[in-house]
């Protein structure tokens, strides 16, 4: 209850399942092939999590283990899990992970996103640091938002300590208004 | 695909930069509402029809429970995403006050809805006798300054006949440097209008 309005959240459970009902639901168009709103016991159809997730809680469905945590991912990421683009296949990769994994029958995925992020942590952190922007920003699209969180953080980390050692004005404009000044100079 | 576009009214807000309040999506919030009203009707008329059915509605789980849950759960997660983008404009707006001052710029006005900007104008109005009852002014720098005085310099043309704290009024053209108590610069530096000097 407490992510009730955090944005993040929502949109994270928007993300897609395909799930094969073991009921059938009648009055309801979320089935694209089928042609009348009529869905059949056994039809297979992709669903957002929020819908897979409270309908497996009534044994209505069976949810498939998402493509963003399959084979060709694992072993991308055993390979060099810091270049990997995690972004493209769910820019929720981590928070998804944790929601998806108690309600499919996989046990590995815990692991899987544990060695994931353990690794890229470590790259994170270190590009925040070192990184010149342009540098930055073209490493940064292949990081998950979580990830991008972690990298801004590190980075106004960073600014703060050079602030605070080098002094610099107390007053500044609110940061709402600041891009816009500058496109009317 | 249900509550898509539920969802797409929060990915507009995520996706704006940090502190930036993108503009009200009235339209996009006018369809989500009218598709909760949608799910509304679907699932009455298929409570409806397994009443007619004769059967009990809590306890009968056929085709058309399923379909009525599907129904009910989009409703739900509708208005969540509802709640939230009011809830978290909200937020945005009540942060605004304390960023930019009580009077909004025009280009930022004009992006709220008009609730947002009645919810606006009444917590600065509450927020402003709160402080005249504690006769302390809440929205100045945190931070003790070393000197009550600051050099500013005018970036913009603010006009004539300001009045000061001190009474005196002041002509703030374009470019000019002052040298003014802090508390009255203050709220020109973070409108954008003036910058302090520093060294």
């Amino acid at each position: 209850m407490t992510k009730y309005y955090d944005i993040d959240d929502i949109i994270t459970e928007e993300e897609t399942v395909s799930v094969i009902f073991q009921k059938a639901a009648s009055g309801v168009g979320i089935d694209p092939s089928a042609e009348i709103d009529f869905i059949e016991a056994g039809s297979k159809v992709e669903l957002p999590f929020w819908l897979a997730h409270e309908l497996q809680l009534r044994q209505a469905v069976s949810v498939n283990v998402p493509p963003c945590f399959n084979q060709k991912t694992r072993l991308e990421i055993q390979a060099d899990s810091a270049s990997v683009d995690l972004r493209s296949r769910c820019p929720f990769f981590y928070e998804f992970g944790c929601k998806i994994a108690p309600i499919v029958a996989d046990r590995t995925i815990g692991f899987l996103l544990f060695s994931a992020f353990k690794s890229r942590y470590k790259e994170v952190l270190t590009k925040a640091h070192t990184a010149t922007f342009t540098a930055g920003s073209k490493f940064w699209t292949i990081l998950t938002k979580e990830e991008i969180n972690l990298y801004e953080t590190a980075q106004s980390a960073m600014a703060s300590f050079k602030k605070w050692r080098m002094g610099g004005a107390r007053f500044q404009v609110a940061s709402i208004l600041r891009r816009k000044r500058k496109s009317t100079e | 695909m249900y509550g898509r576009k539920g969802c797409q009214l929060l990915k507009e807000l995520s996706s704006a930069e940090k502190g930036h309040l993108p503009q009200f999506n009235s339209d996009l919030f006018e369809q989500v509402f009218a598709e909760c009203s949608q799910h509304h009707l679907e699932l009455q008329s298929l409570i409806r029809k397994m009443q007619e059915e004769g059967l009990d509605v809590q306890t009968a789980k056929n085709a058309d429970h399923h379909g009525a849950l599907i129904h009910h759960l989009a409703l739900v997660r509708n208005k969540r995403c509802l709640m939230a983008y009011v809830y978290n404009r909200a937020d945005n707006v009540r942060s605004l006050l304390w960023k930019i001052g009580h009077v909004l710029p025009k280009e930022i006005e004009e992006k709220l809805s008009h609730s947002e900007e009645v919810y606006f104008k009444k917590h600065s109005a509450r927020l402003k006798s709160y402080m005249s009852s504690l006769q302390v002014d809440l929205t100045v720098d945190m931070v003790p300054p070393k000197d009550p005085y600051i050099k500013i310099r005018v970036l913009d043309d603010i006009g004539e006949g300001i009045v000061l704290s001190d009474d005196k009024t002041a002509n703030f053209a374009r470019h000019s440097i002052h040298f003014l108590k802090r508390t009255d610069a203050e709220q020109f530096i973070s409108r954008g209008l003036m910058e302090e000097l520093t060294g």
